[in-house]
């Protein structure tokens, strides 16, 4: 390009409006473009997240399992429905959030929700869970229960697990 | 001839032509980029998926595993000694998987009391085991019912059926001739450490050969099996001796039943002791006397070398009714 052409395209205007308007639109087609993009990343990143989270809850609770050893009820004063559990599963750290105590046709009874586990040797386990192969047990209190009487007592984990075991009282 | 001429007009007219251009290589760019994020997630949830029906396949082998223990406790024999239980057992499995037995559960039903005893007992197809555990039950008794179970590390629990009554009674019975039997196991002798005091208390020394300056104590086990079916308690009055015959020189010598405590030492006069049905107890005998114990004036021994018979002379009550039992036991050899 010469300097006269330089010169020209300097000095007069004719196009520029159109050159601008055009790096303009290119420049926000660009940016919009950026910005779709980075969202949609991000929303596919949050879904792989929820995702993964929910998945590993599931495999979790699939992991879990308590074999109930004995329910015993002691009929004299205080009443109380001792329930010995191992975790037979294959995770570690299962909780006990809430027990329901039920009759045979599954009417709940009574709920309760603050479980302190022990351990056999009636000392209270440390991190109130049970991990691999670990027995322990907890105790209600006034559970409210006729004697020779069939229940059911559903162990709910803090995974969202729930086991169920019939005895009587 | 005509539409050929027209394409390859367009065509030359597309490539001379830029104009578009851009928005094309745009949307292929675009729709490449859509395309790889897509397949991201798409093969992201499908890893997913993966490990979730690996943890089910996992979950399933598990329960599988579970159904198919097949651990057997067959045989089961309960005998009592104070408020020890002991629980004979044979554990067999007949499963298709090999089993880890954890715990043993007993509970007297008599009083609804239960115990637990951690047991660690591992069994390949086909193994078949016989095991002895003994747990302690408070204020537990012989005449009471026990009912146990096995708990596996799978979660399983194995019941313990226990051995029908009559035939194992018979059987026992005729260890002893009568209702006590007597537990050629235990059959021991002590030395003295002191006037009432025994030595080596409570191990002793095997009783078959016995020292013929020394002054011992015979012990032995006793087990009552009553046969009757009334599960009656025998109680053994002071009148009960072991009797030592020298058959070679025709001489005897006796011992008479006396009480000794947890520490080892004879009591000086003698109360009764009662074994409940099925109950074992380890009985002492050492006075030269009936009824009572003095210390040096009743010590007893064998005073002769050579082989020599023990007889047992139990005389006492079972239930309301008078008993008395001759066992014609072991033989022992003074030297």
């Amino acid at each position: 390009m010469d300097s006269r052409k330089v010169w020209k395209l300097l000095h007069r205007r004719r196009g520029v409006s159109v050159v601008v308007s055009n790096v303009i639109l290119t420049g926000a087609v660009i940016a919009v473009s950026f910005a779709v993009l980075f969202w949609t990343q991000y929303r596919s990143s949050a879904y792989n997240e929820e995702y993964s989270e929910a998945m590993n809850a599931d495999i979790a609770r699939l992991k879990e399992r308590l074999a109930f050893e004995y329910v015993f009820y002691n009929t004299t004063s205080p009443k109380t429905l001792s329930v010995y559990l191992m975790n037979c599963g294959t995770i570690n750290d299962t909780t006990v959030k809430t027990v329901y105590v039920t009759t045979s046709t599954g009417e709940p009874i009574k709920v309760f929700s603050s479980i302190t586990l022990m351990n056999f040797n009636d000392d209270e386990i440390a991190d109130q869970d049970l991990d691999r192969g670990e027995e322990g047990y907890f105790v209600l209190s006034s559970p409210g229960l006729a004697p020779d009487t069939s229940y059911s007592v559903r162990v709910v984990t803090g995974r969202g697990s729930t086991f169920d075991h019939k005895f009587i009282a | 001839m005509t539409i050929n001429l027209s394409l390859r007009q367009k065509f030359r007219k597309l490539l001379t032509n830029s104009k578009g251009f851009s928005s094309v290589i745009g949307t292929t760019f675009m729709v490449l980029v859509m395309m790889f994020l897509g397949t991201s997630v798409f093969m992201w949830t499908l890893s997913q998926n993966t490990l979730y029906n690996e943890a089910v396949r996992t979950r399933n082998q598990e329960e599988a595993d579970r159904v198919n223990e097949g651990v057997v406790a067959l045989g089961g024999n309960y005998s009592v000694s104070g408020e020890d239980v002991t629980v004979l057992a044979i554990l067999k499995n007949a499963g298709s998987v090999a089993a880890q037995l954890v715990n043993l559960w007993v509970l007297d039903t008599n009083q609804s009391k239960y115990t637990n005893k951690l047991v660690n007992l591992n069994m390949n197809p086909g193994d078949s085991k016989s095991v002895v555990y003994t747990v302690f039950i408070p204020e537990t008794g012989a005449n009471h019912t026990f009912a146990s179970w096995f708990v596996t590390a799978r979660g399983n629990t194995v019941p313990l059926e226990r051995e029908l009554g009559e035939s194992v009674l018979v059987a026992q019975v005729a260890q002893g001739i009568g209702y006590l039997a007597m537990d050629f196991d235990k059959f021991k002798y002590y030395e003295y450490a002191s006037d009432y005091g025994l030595k080596d208390f409570p191990t002793g020394s095997g009783g078959y050969s016995v020292p013929t300056a020394e002054q011992v104590v015979f012990g032995l086990r006793l087990t009552n099996y009553d046969p009757s079916g009334g599960k009656r308690s025998l109680t053994l009055n002071s009148h009960s001796l072991i009797w030592m015959y020298f058959p070679t020189i025709g001489k005897q010598v006796n011992w008479h039943i006396v009480n000794v405590d947890a520490n080892g030492t004879i009591q000086p006069t003698y109360s009764a002791i009662t074994l409940a049905y099925q109950e074992t107890t380890t009985v002492y005998f050492a006075s030269k006397s009936d009824g009572s114990f003095s210390g040096a004036n009743d010590k007893v021994k064998p005073g002769s070398g050579g082989p020599a018979a023990i007889n047992l002379l139990l005389l006492g009550t079972i239930g309301s009714d008078e008993y008395g039992q001759n066992i014609p036991f072991v033989s022992v050899y003074c030297s």
